[in-house]
């Protein structure tokens, strides 16, 4: 395999770059469950950056414990060693300014699409006027006009995903931690939100690590794909992805030669056992 | 129940002047099948109740055992006429609502607080466990020596039925939030406070109500209970009474009143839900 335009992960690069610290540095981290009393590693040796305002795909074998990484980033799970460090340091809990999504949306019930997308600003303190400003602007912004005060019973998968999208985005989050989050709708619906989505966040210069068994969506919305081996999980490449300047366009994206080119590559890394 | 989505949907696709709309015909349809079970179960009730008149004809042993619908009217008629249903249907729905209140207040606060540790509703467990299993009459001669034999111990006896049965409902709502929605407070900056009063308690009100409605029983049967015991007016001491003197269908009248007021009790839990429960209704 021809790696031109592969770069592994360089482990210890957190270290201030043009006099600011990296937004996410994993170093050598380690995660295992204990399983009726014998500890079974799931991830095994794992490192990787991410430089502010870069997208970061990645992509792994289905079971290869990319879940566990996200809620270990999150802080959500205390790793078994290495260092993870949000803006080069350490944090013991929930780092701030971090964005989670899942692919379950999560939204309250008894929330309308407007007040679930103020939980993030109500936690935190902000004035009620303000939240409910900023919150109605984010729900305009992704195309939810008119359905603020419609409870999430009453929307669409895709619309209560936008919902939940909104409430990541209003809080205005350095970077985003995304755990397949769009992979229960439907094919269009799931383009047209990664769309908007990936514009946002360019425009907005956030950082975002997109977790995903959809290699078309990593290569598509990523700058860099990181692939991952299989249980217990360490990087096996990663893949600067060049499409051309316009990266806010992931429809179109599609349509470039190159893209096929990355996904082949990247789909024979993944080494899928065909039965 | 329909939105504004189906609406405008539907409306959309409605063709110019033809006839009643989609929505129209849905909801006649809603409405005929609701009228068609009301009717059934009308007519359910009236064959029982003229096979059991006809079986049981004036003066026969049969009416003095199992009395008679029109024995029983007649009673309710009378004990309408002097009074007495409204003051004993008001002093068993006085004592059933203080003790349904009391009996749900704390039992659901202590069951929701138990979210918060771990700890101490792993030491709790057992106990809850041990006082649900005793039979509430079986405290009744205690709870009449401790409180007395007027409204407090009718209460007191109500509020023992409802206690634990709110405790483990709402204690099971808590505990059973998705734990990706803590997870998901959690990395919005969530204190556990936070957690609690914004996830943990709404979450669990869908339990919570379920548990109210289960317990409006059992707080009738608490204060019922305790009126048989010792009471001077109530439902209880009215059937207790008319069976003592074998007036049956006096007991059957008692009874009727304490149905309806079951029901009503029941209706009026059902309209807070859906008040406080709003997202419920929409969906």
């Amino acid at each position: 395999m021809s790696a031109e335009a592969a770069t592994y992960a360089r482990p210890g690069e957190g270290e201030a770059v043009n006099g600011t610290a990296l937004p996410l540095v994993v170093e050598h981290v380690a995660k295992g469950y204990d399983f009726n009393g014998k500890v079974v590693p799931v991830i095994a040796d794992l490192s990787l950056t991410l430089r502010k305002g870069e997208i970061v795909s990645v992509v792994g074998p289905s079971g290869c414990g990319k879940t566990t990484l996200l809620n270990t980033l999150c802080g959500l799970l205390a790793p078994d060693a290495g260092r993870i460090r949000w803006h080069g340091r350490q944090v013991v809990g929930q780092p701030q300014n971090v964005g989670y999504m899942l692919q379950k949306d999560l939204l309250f019930p008894w929330r309308t699409a407007l007040a679930n997308t103020m939980l993030g600003l109500e936690i935190r303190g902000v004035a009620a006027a303000e939240a409910e400003d900023r919150s109605r602007a984010m729900l305009d912004q992704l195309g939810l006009h008119g359905f603020a005060d419609h409870y999430p019973a009453t929307l669409s998968g895709g619309m209560r995903q936008r919902v939940a999208l909104a409430r990541t985005l209003v809080n205005d989050p350095d970077v985003l931690l995304l755990d397949e989050p769009f992979a229960a709708l439907d094919f269009q619906t799931k383009l047209l939100i990664e769309n908007d989505m990936v514009s946002l966040v360019r425009k907005g210069g956030r950082s975002m690590l997109l977790i995903t068994h959809d290699i078309e969506e990593a290569v598509s919305i990523a700058d860099r794909v990181i692939v991952l081996t299989r249980r217990p999980t360490a990087v096996k490449a990663a893949y600067e992805i060049e499409l051309g300047p316009d990266r806010a366009d992931v429809i179109s994206l599609r349509e470039n030669p190159d893209f096929s080119r990355y996904v082949r590559r990247i789909w024979a890394d993944l080494d899928v056992a065909i039965q | 129940m329909t939105t504004d989505i189906e609406t405008s949907m539907v409306d959309a696709s409605k063709p110019a002047g033809s006839g009643p709309s989609p929505v129209a015909r849905a909801k006649w349809t809603r409405l005929r099948f609701g009228i068609a079970v009301l009717a059934t179960q009308v007519l359910v009730l009236a064959a029982c109740l003229v096979l059991w008149e006809r079986a049981t004809p004036k003066g026969s042993p049969a009416a003095f055992m199992f009395g008679s619908p029109s024995a029983i009217a007649g009673f309710l008629m009378q004990m309408a006429q002097d009074g007495s249903l409204w003051r004993d249907a008001a002093v068993t729905g006085m004592e059933t609502l203080l003790g349904f209140f009391m009996g749900n207040l704390v039992g659901t606060l202590l069951g929701l607080s138990l979210w918060y540790s771990r700890f101490v509703s792993r030491v709790v467990e057992p106990f809850v466990i041990a006082l649900g299993s005793i039979p509430i009459i079986a405290l009744a001669p205690i709870v009449i020596i401790w409180f007395g034999t007027g409204l407090v111990s009718k209460v007191a006896m109500s509020t023992l039925s409802v206690v634990i049965v709110a405790l483990v409902t709402s204690y099971k709502g808590a505990v059973g939030v998705d734990g990706d929605q803590i997870n998901l407070m959690k990395t919005l900056g969530a204190s556990k406070f936070q957690i609690f009063r914004k996830l943990v308690i709404p979450a669990s009100l869908t339990d919570i109500f379920a548990g109210l409605k289960l317990t409006v029983g059992f707080a009738l049967i608490g204060a019922i209970v305790g009126e048989f015991m010792s009471s001077s007016e109530g439902l209880g001491h009215a059937i207790f009474k008319a069976g003592s003197l074998y007036i049956i269908p006096k007991v059957f009248a008692a009874l009727v009143v304490t149905i309806v007021l079951a029901l009503v009790l029941t209706w009026l839990v059902g309209k807070i839900e859906r008040l406080l429960m709003p997202w419920r209704r929409q969906a």
